[in-house]
Protein backbone atom coordinates (compact mmCIF):
# COMPACT_ATOMS: atom_id res chain seq x y z
CA UNK A 1 0.00 0.00 0.00
CA UNK A 2 2.99 2.37 0.89
CA UNK A 3 4.95 1.03 -1.39
CA UNK A 4 2.09 1.63 -4.57
CA UNK A 5 1.45 5.28 -3.02
CA UNK A 6 5.07 6.05 -2.98
CA UNK A 7 5.21 5.19 -6.52
CA UNK A 8 2.29 7.37 -7.95
CA UNK A 9 3.76 10.52 -6.40
CA UNK A 10 7.29 9.81 -8.08
CA UNK A 11 5.88 8.98 -10.97
CA UNK A 12 3.57 12.36 -11.31
CA UNK A 13 5.08 15.55 -10.91
CA UNK A 14 1.35 17.23 -10.22
CA UNK A 15 0.65 14.94 -7.21
CA UNK A 16 3.54 16.51 -5.72
CA UNK A 17 2.23 20.00 -5.55
CA UNK A 18 -0.82 18.83 -3.61
CA UNK A 19 1.06 16.76 -1.24
CA UNK A 20 3.25 19.75 -0.28
CA UNK A 21 1.27 20.89 3.28
CA UNK A 22 1.73 17.48 4.32
CA UNK A 23 5.68 17.28 3.73
CA UNK A 24 6.22 20.17 6.07
CA UNK A 25 4.30 19.09 8.57
CA UNK A 26 6.25 15.42 8.26
CA UNK A 27 9.10 17.27 8.90
CA UNK A 28 8.22 19.07 12.15
CA UNK A 29 7.08 15.50 13.37
CA UNK A 30 9.88 12.75 12.54
CA UNK A 31 8.05 10.08 14.93
CA UNK A 32 5.61 9.93 12.74
CA UNK A 33 7.78 8.07 10.43
CA UNK A 34 6.43 5.69 8.00
CA UNK A 35 8.03 4.12 4.73
CA UNK A 36 5.57 6.10 3.17
CA UNK A 37 6.46 9.43 5.03
CA UNK A 38 10.51 8.80 4.64
CA UNK A 39 9.82 8.26 0.78
CA UNK A 40 8.28 11.47 0.93
CA UNK A 41 10.95 13.63 2.74
CA UNK A 42 13.47 11.83 0.82
CA UNK A 43 12.00 13.24 -2.27
CA UNK A 44 11.56 16.93 -0.37
CA UNK A 45 14.74 17.03 0.83
CA UNK A 46 16.54 16.39 -2.88
CA UNK A 47 13.99 18.76 -4.40
CA UNK A 48 15.69 21.50 -2.02
CA UNK A 49 19.21 20.02 -2.28
CA UNK A 50 19.49 19.68 -6.04
CA UNK A 51 18.00 23.52 -6.26
CA UNK A 52 21.04 25.55 -7.74
CA UNK A 53 19.24 28.49 -8.35
CA UNK A 54 19.78 31.88 -7.33
CA UNK A 55 16.95 33.94 -5.45
CA UNK A 56 17.21 37.74 -5.12
CA UNK A 57 15.02 39.34 -2.57
CA UNK A 58 13.76 42.60 -3.06
CA UNK A 59 12.77 44.75 -0.34
CA UNK A 60 11.80 48.41 -1.12
CA UNK A 61 12.15 50.53 1.89
CA UNK A 62 10.41 54.11 3.69
CA UNK A 63 11.07 54.39 7.46
CA UNK A 64 11.71 51.29 7.87
CA UNK A 65 14.52 51.24 9.97
CA UNK A 66 13.21 49.38 12.96
CA UNK A 67 11.63 46.63 10.53
CA UNK A 68 15.04 45.88 8.02
CA UNK A 69 16.96 44.24 10.39
CA UNK A 70 14.59 41.96 11.71
CA UNK A 71 13.23 41.33 8.22
CA UNK A 72 16.83 40.78 7.27
CA UNK A 73 17.25 38.07 10.04
CA UNK A 74 14.42 36.23 9.46
CA UNK A 75 15.11 36.14 5.64
CA UNK A 76 18.62 34.82 6.33
CA UNK A 77 17.99 32.37 8.62
CA UNK A 78 15.20 31.00 5.99
CA UNK A 79 17.41 30.73 3.76
CA UNK A 80 20.64 28.94 5.54
CA UNK A 81 18.09 26.54 6.83
CA UNK A 82 16.68 25.45 3.98
CA UNK A 83 20.21 25.81 1.63
CA UNK A 84 19.33 28.28 -0.60
CA UNK A 85 21.22 30.47 -2.28
CA UNK A 86 20.34 34.36 -2.35
CA UNK A 87 20.84 37.68 -2.04
CA UNK A 88 18.70 41.04 -0.61
CA UNK A 89 18.53 44.28 -2.28
CA UNK A 90 17.46 46.89 -0.25
CA UNK A 91 16.53 49.99 -2.36
CA UNK A 92 15.81 52.36 -0.53
CA UNK A 93 14.20 55.98 -1.23
CA UNK A 94 16.35 57.75 0.94
CA UNK A 95 14.38 57.60 3.95
CA UNK A 96 14.66 60.60 6.26
CA UNK A 97 14.99 58.21 9.53
CA UNK A 98 18.12 56.86 8.30
CA UNK A 99 17.22 52.98 7.18
CA UNK A 100 20.02 53.25 5.06
CA UNK A 101 22.75 53.68 7.66
CA UNK A 102 21.19 50.46 9.87
CA UNK A 103 20.82 48.55 6.27
CA UNK A 104 24.92 48.99 5.91
CA UNK A 105 25.31 47.74 9.23
CA UNK A 106 23.58 44.67 8.11
CA UNK A 107 25.58 44.54 5.01
CA UNK A 108 28.84 44.26 7.38
CA UNK A 109 27.11 41.87 9.31
CA UNK A 110 25.71 39.32 6.67
CA UNK A 111 28.34 40.30 3.77
CA UNK A 112 28.33 42.56 0.74
CA UNK A 113 27.05 39.31 -1.70
CA UNK A 114 24.56 38.65 0.33
CA UNK A 115 22.78 42.11 1.36
CA UNK A 116 23.24 44.71 -1.80
CA UNK A 117 22.38 48.54 -1.24
CA UNK A 118 20.42 50.05 -4.21
CA UNK A 119 19.41 53.59 -2.58
CA UNK A 120 17.88 55.85 -5.01
CA UNK A 121 17.64 59.67 -4.34
CA UNK A 122 13.99 59.93 -4.03
CA UNK A 123 10.39 58.49 -3.43
CA UNK A 124 10.11 57.08 -6.73
CA UNK A 125 7.13 54.58 -6.40
CA UNK A 126 6.82 51.13 -6.07
CA UNK A 127 7.31 49.75 -9.94
CA UNK A 128 10.25 51.94 -10.47
CA UNK A 129 11.83 50.76 -7.10
CA UNK A 130 11.37 46.75 -9.16
CA UNK A 131 12.51 48.15 -12.11
CA UNK A 132 16.02 49.76 -10.01
CA UNK A 133 16.49 46.26 -7.92
CA UNK A 134 15.91 43.72 -10.58
CA UNK A 135 18.65 45.51 -12.66
CA UNK A 136 21.55 44.80 -9.68
CA UNK A 137 20.08 41.38 -9.30
CA UNK A 138 21.83 38.44 -10.21
CA UNK A 139 19.42 35.61 -9.37
CA UNK A 140 17.20 33.29 -11.21
CA UNK A 141 14.11 33.95 -9.20
CA UNK A 142 12.84 37.52 -7.69
CA UNK A 143 10.98 37.69 -5.12
CA UNK A 144 8.68 40.80 -3.93
CA UNK A 145 7.53 41.39 -0.41
CA UNK A 146 6.93 43.96 2.13
CA UNK A 147 9.73 44.99 4.36
CA UNK A 148 7.44 45.83 7.50
CA UNK A 149 7.01 42.13 8.57
CA UNK A 150 3.22 41.54 7.52
CA UNK A 151 4.95 39.02 5.08
CA UNK A 152 6.98 36.53 6.98
CA UNK A 153 9.63 34.87 4.97
CA UNK A 154 8.80 30.82 6.14
CA UNK A 155 6.51 30.76 3.23
CA UNK A 156 9.52 31.33 0.89
CA UNK A 157 10.38 27.79 0.93
CA UNK A 158 7.03 26.69 0.42
CA UNK A 159 6.90 28.79 -2.50
CA UNK A 160 9.85 27.53 -4.04
CA UNK A 161 8.92 24.47 -3.84
CA UNK A 162 5.87 24.89 -5.67
CA UNK A 163 7.60 26.66 -7.98
CA UNK A 164 9.33 23.68 -8.93
CA UNK A 165 7.46 21.11 -8.73
CA UNK A 166 4.96 22.51 -11.39
CA UNK A 167 7.60 24.75 -13.17
CA UNK A 168 5.69 27.97 -12.92
CA UNK A 169 6.15 31.27 -13.54
CA UNK A 170 4.75 33.19 -10.93
CA UNK A 171 3.89 32.07 -7.50
CA UNK A 172 1.28 34.57 -5.53
CA UNK A 173 0.97 34.32 -1.93
CA UNK A 174 -2.46 34.21 -0.59
CA UNK A 175 -4.32 35.55 2.30
CA UNK A 176 -7.48 34.17 0.99
CA UNK A 177 -7.71 30.39 0.32
CA UNK A 178 -6.18 27.80 2.80
CA UNK A 179 -4.39 27.99 5.29
CA UNK A 180 -4.48 31.50 4.65
CA UNK A 181 -5.69 34.68 6.82
CA UNK A 182 -4.52 37.75 8.75
CA UNK A 183 -3.97 39.49 11.94
CA UNK A 184 -4.91 42.67 13.26
CA UNK A 185 -7.39 43.43 10.27
CA UNK A 186 -10.99 45.24 12.36
CA UNK A 187 -14.19 43.73 10.70
CA UNK A 188 -14.37 47.18 8.57
CA UNK A 189 -11.13 46.15 6.98
CA UNK A 190 -12.48 42.90 6.45
CA UNK A 191 -15.38 43.91 4.35
CA UNK A 192 -13.27 46.57 2.17
CA UNK A 193 -10.36 44.09 1.58
CA UNK A 194 -12.89 41.28 0.52
CA UNK A 195 -15.29 43.71 -1.34
CA UNK A 196 -12.51 45.15 -3.53
CA UNK A 197 -11.03 41.45 -4.48
CA UNK A 198 -14.90 40.47 -5.34
CA UNK A 199 -15.52 43.38 -7.39
CA UNK A 200 -12.03 42.78 -9.02
CA UNK A 201 -12.51 39.64 -9.92
CA UNK A 202 -16.05 39.85 -11.14
CA UNK A 203 -14.67 42.69 -13.54
CA UNK A 204 -11.16 40.86 -14.24
CA UNK A 205 -11.48 37.60 -13.87
CA UNK A 206 -7.88 36.81 -13.18
CA UNK A 207 -7.85 33.36 -11.83
CA UNK A 208 -6.00 34.42 -8.80
CA UNK A 209 -7.84 34.38 -5.28
CA UNK A 210 -5.49 37.03 -3.49
CA UNK A 211 -4.93 39.82 -6.21
CA UNK A 212 -3.79 42.79 -4.14
CA UNK A 213 -1.24 40.64 -2.17
CA UNK A 214 2.34 41.94 -2.68
CA UNK A 215 4.29 38.52 -1.71
CA UNK A 216 5.47 36.29 -4.59
CA UNK A 217 8.25 34.63 -6.26
CA UNK A 218 9.29 35.70 -9.90
CA UNK A 219 11.06 33.92 -12.68
CA UNK A 220 13.59 36.93 -13.19
CA UNK A 221 12.61 37.74 -17.00
CA UNK A 222 8.92 37.07 -16.10
CA UNK A 223 9.06 40.25 -13.80
CA UNK A 224 11.00 42.09 -16.13
CA UNK A 225 8.79 41.71 -18.72
CA UNK A 226 5.46 42.02 -16.59
CA UNK A 227 6.67 45.61 -15.31
CA UNK A 228 7.47 46.68 -18.65
CA UNK A 229 3.81 46.26 -19.41
CA UNK A 230 2.35 47.61 -16.37
CA UNK A 231 0.88 51.23 -16.38
CA UNK A 232 -0.96 50.97 -12.37
CA UNK A 233 0.53 52.32 -9.43
CA UNK A 234 0.67 51.53 -5.87
CA UNK A 235 -2.03 48.74 -5.15
CA UNK A 236 -3.37 48.35 -8.26
CA UNK A 237 0.26 47.70 -9.30
CA UNK A 238 0.21 44.41 -8.16
CA UNK A 239 -3.62 43.45 -9.66
CA UNK A 240 -2.12 44.44 -13.29
CA UNK A 241 1.27 42.20 -12.81
CA UNK A 242 -1.55 39.18 -11.49
CA UNK A 243 -3.77 40.57 -14.69
CA UNK A 244 -0.82 40.81 -17.52
CA UNK A 245 0.89 37.83 -16.20
CA UNK A 246 -2.66 35.78 -17.25
CA UNK A 247 -3.16 37.39 -20.33
CA UNK A 248 0.76 36.72 -21.60
CA UNK A 249 -0.14 33.22 -20.44
CA UNK A 250 2.40 32.73 -17.63
CA UNK A 251 1.71 30.15 -15.37
CA UNK A 252 0.70 31.23 -11.78
CA UNK A 253 0.86 29.07 -8.58
CA UNK A 254 -1.05 30.03 -4.91
CA UNK A 255 0.51 29.22 -1.56
CA UNK A 256 -1.54 30.27 1.17
CA UNK A 257 0.21 32.76 3.40
CA UNK A 258 -0.51 34.90 6.58
CA UNK A 259 -0.60 38.15 6.74
CA UNK A 260 0.28 40.37 10.19
CA UNK A 261 -0.69 44.14 9.97
CA UNK A 262 2.67 46.50 10.67
CA UNK A 263 3.99 45.93 14.40
CA UNK A 264 5.75 49.07 13.42
CA UNK A 265 5.19 52.08 12.04
CA UNK A 266 1.08 52.88 10.47
CA UNK A 267 -0.72 50.84 7.97
CA UNK A 268 -1.81 53.00 5.38
CA UNK A 269 -6.02 52.64 4.35
CA UNK A 270 -8.39 55.35 4.02
CA UNK A 271 -11.59 57.00 1.91
CA UNK A 272 -8.44 57.95 -0.50
CA UNK A 273 -7.16 54.19 -1.00
CA UNK A 274 -10.61 53.18 -1.54
CA UNK A 275 -11.29 56.05 -4.32
CA UNK A 276 -7.87 55.33 -6.03
CA UNK A 277 -8.44 51.42 -5.93
CA UNK A 278 -11.79 52.13 -7.92
CA UNK A 279 -10.27 54.15 -10.25
CA UNK A 280 -7.49 51.78 -10.81
CA UNK A 281 -9.86 48.86 -11.42
CA UNK A 282 -11.87 50.74 -13.87
CA UNK A 283 -8.86 51.74 -16.06
CA UNK A 284 -7.39 47.69 -16.05
CA UNK A 285 -11.09 47.00 -17.14
CA UNK A 286 -10.92 49.26 -20.27
CA UNK A 287 -7.38 48.41 -20.86
CA UNK A 288 -6.47 44.79 -20.31
CA UNK B 1 -10.10 42.02 -26.67
CA UNK B 2 -10.15 43.95 -23.30
CA UNK B 3 -12.34 42.93 -20.26
CA UNK B 4 -14.21 45.96 -21.10
CA UNK B 5 -15.12 45.28 -24.35
CA UNK B 6 -15.91 41.22 -23.64
CA UNK B 7 -18.30 42.66 -20.82
CA UNK B 8 -19.99 44.80 -23.56
CA UNK B 9 -20.26 42.37 -26.35
CA UNK B 10 -21.39 40.16 -24.02
CA UNK B 11 -24.01 42.31 -22.70
CA UNK B 12 -24.69 43.44 -26.15
CA UNK B 13 -26.01 39.86 -27.46
CA UNK B 14 -28.10 39.19 -24.34
CA UNK B 15 -29.78 42.59 -24.53
CA UNK B 16 -30.83 42.11 -28.04
CA UNK B 17 -32.25 38.61 -27.40
CA UNK B 18 -33.88 40.12 -24.54
CA UNK B 19 -35.30 42.99 -26.37
CA UNK B 20 -36.00 41.07 -29.40
CA UNK B 21 -38.05 38.14 -27.34
CA UNK B 22 -39.78 41.42 -25.52
CA UNK B 23 -41.38 42.67 -28.26
CA UNK B 24 -41.48 39.42 -30.38
CA UNK B 25 -39.34 40.73 -33.10
CA UNK B 26 -39.45 37.00 -33.74
CA UNK B 27 -41.36 34.66 -35.39
CA UNK B 28 -41.25 32.63 -32.11
CA UNK B 29 -44.67 32.44 -29.81
CA UNK B 30 -43.51 32.02 -26.40
CA UNK B 31 -46.00 30.41 -23.41
CA UNK B 32 -48.42 33.38 -22.49
CA UNK B 33 -46.99 33.40 -19.10
CA UNK B 34 -43.36 34.02 -20.21
CA UNK B 35 -44.21 36.46 -22.31
CA UNK B 36 -46.72 38.20 -20.31
CA UNK B 37 -45.40 37.71 -16.72
CA UNK B 38 -41.63 37.08 -17.01
CA UNK B 39 -40.05 38.77 -19.43
CA UNK B 40 -41.16 42.40 -18.57
CA UNK B 41 -39.48 41.98 -14.73
CA UNK B 42 -36.71 39.86 -16.01
CA UNK B 43 -33.99 42.56 -15.84
CA UNK B 44 -34.71 43.60 -12.54
CA UNK B 45 -34.77 39.53 -10.92
CA UNK B 46 -31.16 39.56 -12.99
CA UNK B 47 -30.25 42.79 -10.71
CA UNK B 48 -31.92 41.82 -7.85
CA UNK B 49 -29.98 38.43 -8.28
CA UNK B 50 -26.48 39.27 -8.98
CA UNK B 51 -26.39 42.00 -5.72
CA UNK B 52 -27.72 39.21 -3.42
CA UNK B 53 -25.47 36.77 -5.29
CA UNK B 54 -22.17 39.43 -4.35
CA UNK B 55 -23.00 40.50 -0.77
CA UNK B 56 -23.49 36.53 -0.17
CA UNK B 57 -20.36 36.04 -1.56
CA UNK B 58 -18.76 39.10 0.38
CA UNK B 59 -20.49 38.30 3.32
CA UNK B 60 -19.38 34.75 3.68
CA UNK B 61 -15.56 35.14 2.63
CA UNK B 62 -15.54 37.92 5.52
CA UNK B 63 -17.17 35.68 7.98
CA UNK B 64 -14.58 32.81 7.33
CA UNK B 65 -11.99 35.25 6.93
CA UNK B 66 -9.36 33.29 9.13
CA UNK B 67 -7.66 35.41 11.74
CA UNK B 68 -4.20 34.14 12.83
CA UNK B 69 -3.33 35.03 16.16
CA UNK B 70 -0.92 32.54 16.15
CA UNK B 71 1.11 33.80 13.45
CA UNK B 72 1.37 37.34 15.29
CA UNK B 73 2.73 35.71 18.50
CA UNK B 74 5.16 33.50 16.00
CA UNK B 75 6.56 37.30 14.88
CA UNK B 76 6.75 38.74 18.10
CA UNK B 77 8.60 35.76 19.41
CA UNK B 78 11.28 35.64 16.87
CA UNK B 79 11.31 39.89 16.79
CA UNK B 80 12.59 39.56 19.97
CA UNK B 81 15.05 36.78 19.15
CA UNK B 82 16.45 38.99 16.21
CA UNK B 83 16.82 42.10 17.91
CA UNK B 84 18.58 40.21 20.81
CA UNK B 85 20.85 38.35 17.93
CA UNK B 86 21.45 42.05 16.45
CA UNK B 87 22.25 43.38 19.56
CA UNK B 88 24.86 40.86 19.81
CA UNK B 89 26.23 41.77 16.72
CA UNK B 90 26.43 45.77 17.37
CA UNK B 91 23.44 46.71 15.58
CA UNK B 92 21.87 49.88 17.60
CA UNK B 93 18.11 49.08 17.77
Amino acid sequence: MAHLASFSFTSSPSNSASSLSPLLQSHQQPHLSSPLQDTLINIDNSATMTNSYKYSVLLPTYNERENLPVIVWLLTKTFQENNINYEIIVIDDNSPDGTLVVAEQLQKIYGEDRILLRPRAGKLGLGTAYVHGIQHATGDFIFIMDADMSHHPKFMPEMIRLQQAKNLDVVTGTRYAGNGGVYGWDLRRKVISRGANFLASVLLRPGVSDLTGSFRLYRKEVLSRLIESCISKGYVFQMEMMVRARQFNFTIGEVPITFVDRVFGDSKMGAMEIVSYAQGLWKLFVAV
Amino acid sequence: MTRATEAATAIGILGTIYLALLFQWLPITLPPTIQEFILPVLPWWVLVTFGAYSLGNIGYHVMTFRDCPEAYDELQVQISQAQNDLRSKGIGL
